[in-house]
């Protein structure tokens, strides 16, 4: 199957965005060619992320992905922004040191955008900015350090919202318990503790929100379960309606 | 904030309900019980913090609301966050 070239956006390289990279850059080769995959993140990959991230060298984390994917996929434009995401009233300094973008300039119309941060204060600002779009696709995911995970798909169509902002089920997106490393120092940033998570969550996070894609966005169906719930450990998992409007639009398969 | 605490028909009413939180969702003849009679019962087992805010879709349960037949009652769960 083919379609028209589709623009991938995913914020956030780290234990769940390099897994999930490498689901997305084949889907859009195989099922998408001409389109683009745009990794942005503003942190350097250090051997101490080594447990749970793939990477082959040290380095700027978008720069090293990109470099690694694009000889493997010459059908797909894999494109690195090795920047911090930012809100529009952001204020504070954008050097060399701590490059930015805000996410109204990341994102465009039709993008299908894959935030997968380590902070709900970033993802509350990815979120925001898409909520302006006519046209987008959200999918978050997360996990804590042991083996629960969730992850959440916000998307609009023609200007209306067919599944609800998360803000309106999770407080943590109204008031972010935690700050967006972007907008700290780098002092401030190097002092964040990484965690102790585990590959195996970090993993069923991508491939919760690649299976979400495939439904969604390749087979065009209804994102009715907008938001779903796992835990590893129980062998559970549990999904959440969080949809607006009547979908009709879509098939049923 | 939804509230139907001072609603003496609707504290009357008995049945099945659904009590969600995270990965685990229940129906339960729950329906008649205030949110915090529903919380005392599920805490225990499910690991309900005693600050998780109860959910009927997007509205807000008073602790005082009187679960009716048929609601779903879901506690607040907080997202997954590190990756």
């Amino acid at each position: 199957m083919t379609s028209n070239p589709k623009r991938f956006v995913l914020v956030g390289a780290g234990g769940i965005g390099t897994w999930l990279a490498a689901g997305l850059v084949r889907l859009l080769e195989w099922k998408y060619p001409g389109s683009a995959l745009i990794i942005v993140d503003g942190d350097n990959y250090e051997a101490k992320n080594k447990e749970r991230q793939d990477f082959s060298k040290i380095g700027n984390k978008a720069v090293v992905k990109a470099h690694e994917l694009t000889p493997q996929f010459p059908n797909t434009m894999i494109i690195p922004i090795p920047k911090w995401v930012v809100s529009d009233d952001y204020s504070g300094v954008a050097d060399d040191e701590s490059p930015k973008i805000t996410a109204t300039q990341l994102l465009n119309e039709n993008d299908v955008v894959f935030a997968v941060v380590d902070n709900f204060a970033a993802r509350k600002i990815i979120f925001d900015a898409a909520s302006k779009l006519n046209n987008i696709d959200v999918f978050t995911g997360g996990n804590d350090d042991h083996l629960f995970g969730s992850i959440y798909h916000y998307q609009k169509r023609d200007g209306v919202e067919v599944t609800e902002h998360p803000v309106h089920f999770h407080p943590e997106y109204e008031s972010p318990p935690d700050k967006n490393p972007g907008e700290l120092s780098c002092q401030e940033r190097s002092e964040i503790e990484g965690g102790t998570q585990l590959l195996a969550t970090n993993m069923a996070v991508a491939s919760f929100i690649l299976g979400r894609v495939h439904k969604t966005i390749v087979n065009d169906q209804n994102p009715e379960e907008t938001e779903i719930y796992f835990d590893l450990g129980l062998g559970k998992s549990e999904p959440y309606n969080r949809t607006v409007i009547s979908t009709n639009q879509y098939t049923t398969v | 904030m939804e509230s139907n605490f001072n609603n003496g028909s609707a504290q009357q009413k008995t049945g099945m309900a659904n009590v969600r939180f995270g990965v685990y969702n229940q129906p339960s003849n729950i329906a008649g019980k205030s949110v915090q009679e529903a919380r005392e019962q599920f805490s225990k087992l499910w690991g309900i913090p005693t600050d998780a805010v109860a959910y009927k879709g997007k509205d807000k349960l008073d602790e005082n609301y009187v679960i009716q037949p048929g609601d779903n009652v879901e506690f607040h769960r907080r997202a997954g966050e590190k990756g």
